[in-house]
């Protein structure tokens, strides 16, 4: 096996390069009509959006974690209200229902590294409003479960599905389950803006009619101010951007998902590693690709010096960050997050790496194992 | 004649050099938080001559940020002016505080003679806007919050490049906001707000509430939102750095002829006290009229873009009905808001342009 120059763990600029003259030009007719502020290619945006997700409205915003924040407000919860969400997932999915002054109520993830949905109905207490689960890594939590659990207690379901455009589950498609679906457009996610943007779906017309209105600091018309809210707006020059790479997301998604399984085909007989093992009515669409490794800091250096770089996604459950100390968990309180946190490691995914990136990748982690067990 | 409000076809009808720079970011993939919103921070500063400027995501946001950094939040009080955008009081509501105004003076700027008489145990802070670019009377605000122990935030979204006495706007509060937003003086090319601040632990704070609350993904210490200002609109702000001089430079002589095509008419135009120690940059230009609707009008049916910041006074709102305010409780910000008038004043405008609009107005009075 000859070795490469090096695999970085995400390759923004190879995605750019090759649609930079598209991008531009998109930009410079933005430039033409002048309408920055949620222009006619926002509204466009959100239409071939709501196509792609099979929902009726999808509202663009300012990014991701205000996404989930105006889905809550939306919904009007708020203090002395509980959400029950994950706590493997970026700390914003926990901080939203912080900011709305509710109280987020953690449940255990499953071995999909999604929330144990069989846990969450010991978690429902009067005061619960929704349930927030996460699609993470791309993946969509148990979502039939999810949704009976929710309907029997009349919650509302917000799904987090900023990694996860384009996963489906049972054929439908994430965002098109719950009240209301965030989606983020960070330049790191699978379709990606140059820089921040998010967008939420719902099939509820009033819903849709408020977002909109929380979304641009309350106005309902330039003078009519109905309700105090701040400004997240989707920028028209990141939705005409946008609007270049959605025709290619489909086949974006096409490649991670063969990088996915040519990994786990290289990868299936090392005991050492656990792989995600989609089931057959999930979609997954691996905006990350995490693996559960044994001695994990050590592989990843071993991978590192071979010039691999990989990331883990998240070291540190959200619970037991300093900022969640008043949240009232300790240590323990997730066994199977907290053992999960320390043998996750994400491997290079992103559409451009090669068959040839990948098999280097799989066979210097089985060097690492060999290594160690001779 | 067409005197269009809107300026953004003729400012940017060079846009090569632009696209160069968003080019170069696309380029590098360098969106977030990079080294073109470091460099843009370091110039705003200087601009302002303030030793610290953190990027954000809008105007908006600049005012909500420094009011979470303070930990002003439910039970606590902020008092602001009625006469302003909506965003200064939301931004007051979104961290949990409730908004106690005090009525307008005849600059459209907070009436710094009622504020005492506001102030209640609860009172945390006072959010002073400059309006149309003029400085509210910071000195004497500043001397109030003192004695009362009052922090100060203040809304400079308008205001870039105003200044009393040769001092910045922001030179005063705690910290204070400013937008980018594509209408402002200083304009990116979408939402976009920077704040400004003296003190380097304000500055610290900011940038973690911008940031999710990370110093880094291992170690998080206060919830925080994301608020950033976007590299690709950095780099449209940084190249927009060489012209903002210019640009407000224009605005007030634009200004300064409509005040000299005004000064005989006080019967029915009432032009707002032009203090010589104050730097007013006209992010609009705005005048108390007579019979304002049907002047409108006339304009709109000549082509003039005339506008009205703002009709509706924030505590008459719909969203303020929780408030408790009524019709009659400011009787100054209502009857400004009866009468106002926004005329065209961006730095494209040509001298001709400027007298024909005045000509306009002129006419319609019989003069």
């Amino acid at each position: 096996m000859s070795s490469v120059a090096g695999i970085p763990f995400v390759n923004l600029s190879a995605q750019h390069r090759a649609l930079k003259d598209d991008l531009l030009s998109a930009v410079a007719r933005v430039l033409e009509h002048g309408q920055f502020i949620l222009g006619p290619e926002v509204a466009e945006f959100e239409r071939q959006f709501a196509e792609f997700c099979g929902v009726r409205y999808a509202i663009g915003v300012g990014n991701g974690t205000d996404g989930l924040t105006l889905a809550l407000r939306a919904l009007d919860i708020g203090a002395g209200d509980e959400v029950i969400t994950a706590p493997n997932s970026f700390m914003s999915t926990t901080s939203a229902i912080v900011m709305v002054g509710a109280r987020p109520v953690m449940v255990d993830s499953a071995d999909d590294l999604n929330i144990d949905v069989t846990q969450i109905e010991a978690a429902i207490t009067p005061r619960t409003r929704a349930i927030l689960p996460v699609h993470l890594t791309g993946r969509p939590a148990d979502m039939g479960p999810l949704m009976t659990i929710a309907r029997a207690h009349h919650l509302h379901v917000i799904e987090d599905a900023a990694q996860a455009v384009g996963a489906a589950y049972g054929g439908c498609a994430v965002g098109s389950f719950g009240t209301i679906g965030c989606f983020s457009f960070h330049p790191l996610k699978t379709l990606n803006a140059c820089g921040d943007g998010g967008m939420l779906t719902t099939d509820d017309s009033q819903l849709n009619d408020r977002l909109r209105v929380l979304r641009n600091v309350g106005l309902k018309t330039r003078d009519d101010c109905i309700e105090w809210s701040g400004n997240s707006r989707l920028d028209t020059v990141h939705a005409a951007m946008l609007l270049v790479k959605l025709p290619y997301l489909d086949t974006w998604i096409a490649q991670r998902r063969a990088h996915a399984s040519e990994y786990c085909r290289l990868l299936a007989d090392l005991p050492q590693i656990q792989l995600p093992a989609e089931r057959p009515h999930e979609r997954a669409v691996y905006h990350t690709f995490v693996i559960l490794a044994e001695r994990r800091d050590a592989l990843s250096a071993f991978l590192a010096s071979r010039g691999i770089r990989t990331a883990i996604h998240y070291r540190v459950p959200i619970h037991l960050q300093p900022v969640a100390r008043r949240l009232g968990y300790d240590r323990g309180a997730f066994p199977v997050t907290e053992q999960q946190a320390d043998r996750i490691l994400s491997l290079p995914i992103y559409p451009e790496l090669t068959r040839h990136d990948l098999a280097y990748v799989a066979a210097v982690i089985r060097e690492f194992y060999t290594r160690s067990s001779a | 004649m067409t005197v269009p409000y809107s300026y953004l076809d003729r400012q940017f009808s060079d846009i090569d050099a632009y696209l160069d720079d968003i080019r170069q970011v696309v380029q590098a993939g360098d969106f977030t938080l990079g080294a073109a919103v470091e460099r843009f921070e370091e110039q705003f500063a200087a601009l302002t001559g303030l030793p610290h400027a953190v990027g954000v995501g809008s105007g908006t946001d600049a005012l909500i940020l420094p009011l979470r950094a303070l930990g002003i939040g439910p039970g606590d009080e902020v008092i602001t002016p009625p006469n302003t955008f909506v965003a200064s009081v939301a931004a007051i509501v979104m961290v949990g505080a409730k908004p106690v105004f005090v009525d307008n003076n005849d600059e459209y700027t907070i009436d710094v003679n009622q504020l005492d008489a506001a102030i209640t145990p609860r009172t945390k802070a006072v959010l002073p806007v400059h309006l149309t670019g003029n400085p509210a009377d910071m000195p004497a605000i500043t001397h109030i919050c003192e004695r009362r122990n009052l922090a100060i935030v203040e809304d400079a979204a308008q205001a870039i490049l105003a200044a009393i006495d040769g001092k910045h706007v922001g030179s005063w509060g705690a910290a204070a906001g400013f937008s980018l937003h594509p209408l402002k003086n200083l304009n990116v090319w979408g939402d976009g707000g920077v704040v400004v601040t003296r003190s380097a632990a304000m500055r610290d704070k900011l940038r973690l509430l911008r940031n999710h609350g990370m110093a880094t993904r291992e170690d998080i210490h206060i919830w925080g939102a994301n608020s950033r200002l976007d590299s690709v609109q950095a780099v449209v702000a940084l190249r927009l750095m060489s012209q903002v001089r210019d640009i407000t430079d224009r605005r007030i002589a634009n200004a300064r002829r409509y005040d000299r095509s005004f000064a005989d008419m006080s019967d029915v135009i009432t032009i707002p006290r032009r203090r010589p120690n104050v730097c007013q940059v006209f992010h609009t230009y705005v005048i108390l009229v007579s019979e304002r609707d049907r002047l409108l009008q006339r304009l709109l049916e000549r082509g003039v873009r005339a506008k009205v910041h703002y009709p509706v006074p924030l505590h008459l709102q719909p969203a303020a009905s929780g408030l408790g305010y009524k019709p009659g409780d400011f009787p100054v910000c209502e009857a400004h808001c009866r009468s106002m008038l926004t005329l065209p004043v961006h730095q494209h405008l040509t001298s001709q342009e400027i007298d024909s609009v005045a000509g306009e107005v002129r006419r319609f009075y019989g003069r």
